[in-house]
């Protein structure tokens, strides 16, 4: 029953969706909208197969995910254990809180001027830009997941003469980790935001290259393949993330 | 009797109402009252916008009865934009950003004129130990993609055979980020436009390497890679035909004004470009002003101005900039060129 009604909710999904671009395609052909501020999907399509076939959109697609994944991976091996870190101390917490406070509510194209400065026009310019996008928003959610654990459980793990190591191993990791890990995939998302911004300057390929390259030339259908492109490989990811999460997490799902 | 002198006298009312509805508009056109006061124009601190920025503070627009509204886009790309969207009534444009905008076959706009004739206020500055732009081979060149030094560098590495993907590395970089760059010694070398090329080409051991003279369109037709282009957005130009015409006049009798009288225009441009009065008189030498009646041989009859955008758009085909090459002529108002 239950696997019927997916298949159903799947189809419904599926109608949908080729509604909209049926839809689309029809008003762009009949000529209500122009060409430049709004391409048929099937404009989208032959460009796709026009930069697929010259290599150029696996190129782009690949530049912008090594970006954003370095920038993530990064970001996230720096914020998990400072996360939990601050998370278990109120002490360092407070040292801390002024400065995220500070960090948090930055956009990640305001880190750009001083990014070329300190670094350069370099891919590490670009990682640096990604990886402020995601530090601050990453380590917050982990310091949320950290409180979140039953302080009972800590207490009586304790009272069992467990020591600080094996409280963080056996109690607060476990129990922090699916949280960590819903945020981590939100922030992924976000990283996407990031590379776009990081793609602004001194960018020769990525998908963010693209779409600014395409709006110079009014190509809209570059503009929005570039768009589509975005979602399509967050999609992919989102779906390598949730194998990992089933692999490391067995007892969530 | 009575009926008769009905009769003549009707067709002496019906006779001036004629008369009346058909000279009244053309009294109108005649004496060239602008159907709308103001006018929005697209600008930036480029050569190109140095009339309108004339026009303005010497008031050449205003005793025409003309507002005009400069607002300032850093890329043609975005004033482009904005005139077809709507948001704009005149610009001056870079002509890769509107062979573009031709070349996605948007018919929102036309093109009335060309202001002038630049080939010594753009091109590629470069490092002390770069002696030639085969030297190039191997360094990190800055040129802002999609711009008109973009066609340039594409050319001219062309022509010394280098390719652009392997040979050297381009990076995308805007102008205005170029004298940081340049300064740290994370670029070798950059191709930029006034007023930051002749920042940079001041900057200690910064020298040029090559300018829009060594462009291959204009060593044969005298065309630099992207010269500049006037343009009205076409509703506009339809639905005011008199304001249009008092803007353009207005325009090339500060194109005049450029010419006669350089150090009264250099005196207010400064204001626009942050230039010293010396660089901006220097700036203004370099620069060949196309006059009102010299736009009709350009534009229309030969039209050499337009063969050579049709000759630019199949070189941006070539270099993969544009899919196709639109048909340039179809994107003249005959009617607005002075």
């Amino acid at each position: 029953m239950n696997t019927k009604n997916s298949s159903n909710l799947a189809l419904i999904s599926i109608v949908s969706l080729v509604f909209f671009l049926a839809a689309w395609e029809i008003y762009c052909r009949m000529g209500f909208i122009e060409p430049l501020f709004m391409p048929a999907p099937s404009k989208i399509l032959s460009r796709a197969i026009k930069m697929l076939n010259n290599w150029s959109l696996l190129g782009h697609t690949l530049a912008s995910t090594r970006r954003v994944m370095v920038g993530f991976i990064v970001s996230s091996l720096v914020a998990i254990p400072f996360g939990i870190f601050l998370g278990s101390s109120r002490f360092f917490m407070a040292v801390f809180d002024p400065f995220i406070s500070l960090l948090r509510p930055l956009p990640s194209m305001s880190w750009i001027p001083l990014s070329l400065l300190w670094l350069g026009i370099t891919e590490t310019q670009k990682y640096s830009i990604v990886f402020m996008g995601s530090f601050v928003p990453s380590l917050l959610y982990i310091i949320e997941a950290t409180k979140n654990i039953d302080p009972l459980l800590i207490r009586a793990a304790r009272n069992l003469g467990a020591s600080e190591v094996d409280v963080m191993r056996e109690v607060i990791l476990p129990g922090a980790l699916p949280q960590i890990i819903a945020g981590l995939k939100v922030m992924l998302g976000i990283a996407w935001t990031c590379v776009i911004s990081a793609e602004l300057v001194a960018a020769r390929e990525g998908l963010g290259f693209m779409i600014m390259n395409g709006k110079e030339y009014f190509q809209t259908d570059t503009v929005l393949l570039g768009m589509v492109m975005i979602s399509v490989t967050v999609m992919i990811t989102d779906l390598v993330f949730r194998k990992f999460e089933k692999r490391l997490l067995p007892w969530t799902l | 009797m009575r009926s008769r002198k009905l009769y003549w006298t009707s067709i002496l009312m019906a006779l001036t109402a004629m008369a009346v509805l058909t000279v009244a508009p053309g009294t109108v056109a005649a004496a060239g009252k602008p159907e709308k006061v103001t006018v929005v124009y697209g600008g930036s601190s480029w050569i190109g916008h140095y009339p309108v920025w004339v026009g303005i503070e010497k008031g050449l627009f205003k005793k025409r009865g003309l507002g005009v509204l400069f607002q300032s886009f850093y890329a043609s790309s975005g004033r482009m934009g904005s005139l077809v969207a709507g948001d704009l009534d005149v610009a001056c444009t870079g002509s890769i950003s509107a062979i573009a905008l031709m070349a996605a076959g948007n018919k929102g706009f036309m093109a009335f004129g060309t202001p002038d004739s630049y080939a010594t206020v753009e091109g590629v500055i470069a490092r002390e130990k770069i002696k030639r732009l085969e030297d190039l081979k191997g360094k990190k060149l800055a040129v802002p993609f999609a711009s008109s030094a973009h066609v340039l560098v594409l050319d001219l590495l062309e022509q010394i055979r280098l390719d652009p993907e392997k040979d050297l590395t381009l990076v995308n970089l805007q102008v205005n980020e170029m004298p940081a760059a340049m300064a740290s010694g994370e670029i070798d070398a950059c191709a930029a436009w006034t007023p930051n090329f002749n920042m940079l080409l001041k900057m200690p051991g910064n020298h040029l390497l090559a300018d829009d003279t060594q462009f291959s369109l204009y060593k044969k037709y005298q065309l630099g890679p992207g010269p500049d282009l006037l343009v009205v957005r076409k509703e506009f130009a339809e639905k005011y035909p008199n304001t249009s015409r008092l803007f353009v006049e207005g325009y090339f009798e500060a194109v005049d004004m450029l010419i006669n009288q350089p150090k009264e225009s250099a005196e207010v441009l400064v204001k626009l470009t942050n230039l010293s009065m010396e660089d901006q008189m220097a700036v203004q030498k370099d620069i060949k002003w196309i006059r009102g009646a010299e736009q009709k041989a350009l534009m229309l009859q030969p039209g050499q101005f337009v063969k050579g955008m049709q000759l630019l758009a199949e070189f941006l085909v070539k270099h993969k900039q544009i899919d196709a090459a639109p048909a340039v002529k179809d994107w003249i108002a005959a009617d607005m060129v002075p």
